[in-house]
């Protein structure tokens, strides 16, 4: 009996490890959020703390992040469009430029959210800060989509 | 029967349910099974369930053209290079085609191309020839959708 309480102990400690490197997990809030980032260029801790600001400072947003979100992909950057469209069709819109700037974005009909990955010469506080925003926006987003009430988010304060 | 053949059974069963759950897009709800071939790099046939699922949820009709048009997807890079897709003219795609959707650039770009190959394939089964200006009708369906599901501010 013993030794089953071990393996059984064991294979815990190395779910929990395995969570704990590859998502966000919070078990006091029964959440659990997985993290992508590139093999080479990713940069999963930095997402993390973002979380972890926007749990700190809106726990409502944190809520729905947890509630809504079961995934944050880190990607070199957000798209609204392709660029190769039709100009005719696409227009001259800046959305495509401000999507691409723009530090997150989220699907309809996801359940992920996407981060843009730092930038040369980005400044970390300031990308901390974004992607913090982007999370909260998203995540109301998600919860807008998911439940068909448009509540706008509320803000980091 | 004695004990070893119970598990090798079971194992079989685990290996066969894994492969079934790793390799097939199955929506039963909608009539909807899509091949997805083994992938070599990463975990890219989880980024097409993905944008499968984020098109069946945010965009039905766009869903819906896939599971009518495409039969099976190759999520390996090919002519379209890592960022890219192709749909490849020929006899054998008659049926439900097979498209290439490689995954590199993630969740919402790999959505967009698949609704751009899948607009090849609803070509190919209207009988449009292949053809540069066809591209644009494409290219405009990918823009689409991402303005569609998009959402950043």
């Amino acid at each position: 009996m013993t030794k089953y309480a071990v393996v059984g102990g064991l294979l815990l400690v190395l779910a929990w490890g395995w969570t704990s490197v590859f998502s966000w997990f919070d078990a006091s809030a029964l959440c659990r959020v997985h993290i992508d980032v590139e093999l080479l260029e990713g940069d999963r801790a930095s997402v993390k703390e973002a979380i972890s600001v926007v749990r700190r400072e809106d726990p409502v947003a944190y809520r729905d992040l947890c509630r809504w979100v079961d995934r944050i992909q880190e990607e070199r950057e957000c798209m609204a469009g392709d660029p190769q469209a039709d100009p005719r069709f696409r227009g001259a819109d800046p959305a495509l430029r401000r999507a691409r700037d723009a530090a997150g974005c989220y699907m309809r009909g996801s359940r992920v959210i996407v981060l843009r990955r730092a930038r040369d010469g980005e400044n970390p506080a300031t990308l901390l800060r974004e992607r913090a925003e982007a999370i909260t926006r998203s995540a109301g987003y998600a919860r807008a989509f998911w439940t068909g009430v448009s509540v706008s988010p509320s803000s980091l304060k | 029967m004695t004990r070893a053949p119970w598990w090798a059974l079971a194992a079989v069963v685990v290996v066969a349910v894994l492969a079934t759950r790793y390799l097939v897009w199955l929506d039963p709800g909608n009539r909807c099974v899509i091949t997805i071939r083994p992938s070599l790099v990463g975990y890219d046939n989880r980024i097409v369930k993905l944008a499968l699922e984020s098109l069946r949820h945010g965009s039905p009709e766009d869903y819906r053209q896939v599971c009518v048009h495409v039969g099976t997807i190759n999520p390996n890079p090919a002519c379209g290079g890592f960022g890219g897709g192709c749909f490849w003219h020929g006899d054998g795609q008659k049926g439900r085609a097979t498209i290439d959707v490689s995954t590199e650039h993630g969740l919402i770009w790999t959505t967009a191309i698949v609704v751009h190959e899948t607009c090849h394939a609803r070509q190919f089964h209207e009988g449009r020839p292949p053809g540069f200006d066809l591209e644009h009708e494409c290219y405009n369906e990918d823009d689409r959708i991402m303005r569609a599901l998009v959402q950043f501010e």
